[in-house]
């Protein structure tokens, strides 16, 4: 799916992410009374975006237009709606749901600046939005979480227990991506919304987090860049993905790039279905009373090196690594079986062994 | 130029015309276009009002305000207007000035009118009142709490109790506590709400309630100005006001000024609905932001459901979110409240 934002604009933008190969298609949130975006809104660091207050600019009568011209063709369309009070969110929920929406994405978890708290992290808030808007329409509806939450788990409960049909993880991550020294200028002017393959690591935890404590179907978000890491998010327990930030920085044939390479994958490995694979990752994720703890170190097959990167020296912190010459020599004395040289070495040759 | 001058420029009959205007898709292409033709040639327009009569559809909504002076009123009728426009409406305004008489008056010409429905802003009315245009088949919805008992009709709304809670609140936790409220005595109901919210906060944290800074004014500049005279004449003067409206304190802190009292150093103060001048006043007004423009969006797409015959619901309530917006006057620095 592709996640909320300008990229999902308006009807024709959609159709484009649709035509792309987009299995679903979640517009830019839609609120009840429109602000002029402000400018610069948007910014990169090269790996992460900072956004702030991205929400559609079309008003709510605009949108009846818009998802017409998003829904004259095949391809599912999700309304993402945000509102402050449960009340308001059902009826803008309802007006999508009149106007041909397929289902709703309750953006409840946006970091930016309203001087309000983050719904999402609240379990009993989000589910008097939840239940509100499930108890005025059909369609399915499903919230879309925060990192910025105490226990993720619990939010996702809350929506369940609500009659959400799934929960979407994770939204943006309140940010400042950074500092100009000699300015002073934050490079936006306001607190926004970290995305991008930096906040990757919280997404797979969040989605990870929810799988093993609820059974709720869940879109993994954050950070996707290429199909190994739609791979990441199903393994963990998504049961689909929404792509943003990597549409945004490199157009809609990314999606379909993404969709072949999945294809591919798939059938090499003979994978029809995705609950085939869904949450095989997660038996392998163990709680620390899980994990047993074998004593094994940091082992070489040759250790000839002619790199000149001494990485491996530097970041052994406990001093087990050194060089003489070419030759790398361990003490397995001193080392303690961390593992981080496997991680650091630009040639791999660390492994952990008995 | 009339409909009749047309169809003989056209040649065609009059009622060929009429269902170009009224019914496009019955007439055949070659004939709409060429009458359109006419039309756009000689810079024809329909009566609307006669055309109200045939189809019971005027395309105008009327909508009641309180008080034309008092700028929150117009960011809702912004609102209203921004939905109504979008739907191809004018929008009748109507300023009640807070006299009931005036507004029954201005609901009976809306209803000769014709109108297709009409918006009603904290409203003066009485339930038989508003019986009486649901009655002739025009559709009323309420933006703000009617002053008499409504039942039965789509509303938006904020909590203002709650609202006005929060605002005390914050100013007992910056550390006042001799805390005065200056009220309007209109709107009535949301104003007393407010003095509930205000006792509430006071209550909570063991404050007694004084009545000498329980304070009715007109909600108007000058009523802030003089029930600011009024506190300012007491003998255990308070260190902060709170007041039902920023107009009221525009003019209290007005009075401050004249009496050489410093805001917020002596005297701090939280206004109510922030209007955009409370922003520019000096010092620039801590105040509960009334999302008033959505107020008015929101009604207006309540009222258009019910025309459009979209909805069912026809008592559905929507309350909105109210907040503090923390500024200058209030005397506090800390800033992280209003950023999140």
């Amino acid at each position: 799916m592709i996640s909320a934002g300008p990229w999902n604009r308006d009807g024709k933008s959609i159709r484009k992410s649709i035509a792309a190969g987009a299995g679903a298609v979640i517009t830019e949130t839609i609120v009840t009374d429109t602000l002029l975006d402000v400018r610069p809104r948007i910014a990169y660091n090269g790996t992460g975006a900072q956004n702030i207050r991205l929400y559609s600019e079309i008003q709510v009568e605009g949108w009846q237009r818009e998802m017409d011209i998003a829904k004259s063709k095949e391809g599912i369309v999700i309304a993402s709606v945000w509102a402050h009070t449960p009340s308001e969110l059902a009826y803008l929920a309802m007006k999508m749901e009149k106007f041909g929406a397929d289902a709703i994405e309750l953006g409840i978890s946006s970091p930016m600046g309203e001087s309000l708290e983050v719904v999402a992290s609240n379990p009993e808030r989000v589910y008097e939005m939840t239940r509100e808007v499930v108890r005025n329409v059909k369609i399915p509806v499903m919230a879309k979480l925060s990192q910025n939450a105490t226990n993720i788990s619990k939010v996702a409960k809350a929506v369940k227990s609500a009659g959400g049909s799934g929960v979407s993880a994770i939204n943006t991550v309140r940010c400042i991506l950074g500092v100009d020294i000699d300015t002073m200028q934050p490079t936006l002017s306001t607190y926004g919304g970290y995305s991008g393959a930096p906040i990757r690591p919280l997404g797979l935890a969040s989605v990870a987090a929810i799988a093993q404590a609820v059974d709720i179907p869940i879109a993994g978000i954050g950070g996707i860049e290429n199909y190994r890491n739609v791979l990441e998010y199903i393994m963990l327990g998504a049961s689909a993905v929404e792509i943003g930030t990597a549409v945004m920085i490199n157009g809609f044939e990314k999606i379909t790039e993404i969709v072949n390479d999945l294809e591919k994958w798939a059938d090499e490995k003979g994978i029809k279905e995705v609950k085939q694979i869904r949450g095989t990752a997660l038996k392998n994720l163990k709680s620390f009373e899980e994990i047993k703890i074998e004593p094994v170190v940091s082992r070489i097959d040759t250790p000839v090196c002619n790199a000149d990167c001494q990485a491996c020296v530097k970041a052994c912190i406990y001093g087990a690594i050194r060089k003489d010459g070419n030759m790398i020599v361990q003490d397995s004395e001193k080392c303690t079986g961390c593992g981080l040289c496997t991680f650091v070495c630009p040639d791999k040759k660390f492994r952990l062994d008995w | 130029m009339n409909i009749k001058e047309i169809a003989k420029k056209a040649g065609v009959s009059v009622a060929t015309v009429s269902r170009v205007l009224n019914h496009p898709e019955s007439v055949a292409p070659d004939t709409k276009e060429r009458i359109l033709q006419v039309i756009e040639e000689s810079e024809y327009t329909p009566n609307w009002f006669a055309r109200g009569l045939n189809f019971n559809k005027t395309d105008t909504i009327g909508l009641l305000i309180p008080n034309i002076l008092n700028p929150s009123y117009m960011e809702i009728a912004k609102g209203v207007e921004d939905v109504a426009h979008q739907k191809d409406y004018t929008v009748l305004l109507c300023n009640a000035e807070n006299t009931v008489e005036k507004e029954r008056k201005y609901v009976d010409s809306l209803l000769k009118r014709r109108v297709d429905g009409i918006v009603l802003v904290s409203s003066l009315l009485e339930n038989e009142d508003v019986e009486g245009i649901k009655k002739q088949d025009i559709p009323v919805v309420l933006i703000g709490e009617n002053k008499g008992d409504v039942r039965d009709v789509p509303i938006v709304r904020i909590d203002c109790e709650g609202a006005a809670y929060k605002a005390v609140r914050h100013l007992i936790d910056i550390g006042y506590k001799d805390i005065a409220i200056i009220y309007g005595s209109t709107p009535e109901r949301e104003n007393k709400r407010k003095i509930e919210g205000y006792k509430q906060a006071l209550a909570e944290e063991g404050i007694t309630e004084r009545e000498e800074y329980i304070q009715e004014a007109a909600n108007t500049i000058e009523g802030g100005y003089i029930a600011a005279k009024r506190l300012i004449d007491l003998k255990q003067r308070p260190r902060a006001i709170f007041t039902s409206s920023d107009l009221l304190a525009f003019g209290a802190i007005d009075a401050m000024k004249d009496h050489g009292i410093k805001v917020p150093e002596e005297i701090a103060f939280v206004g109510f609905d922030n209007i955009r001048m409370s922003n520019l006043i000096d010092p620039k007004l801590t105040t509960v932001e009334k999302p008033m423009h959505k107020m008015g969006v929101v009604g207006a797409r309540l009222l258009f459901d019910i025309i459009d015959k979209e909805e069912e619901n026809t008592s559905r309530e929507i309350l909105l979110q109210s907040k503090l917006k923390i500024r200058k006057s209030c005397g506090h620095r800390e800033r992280i409240g209003e950023i999140f």
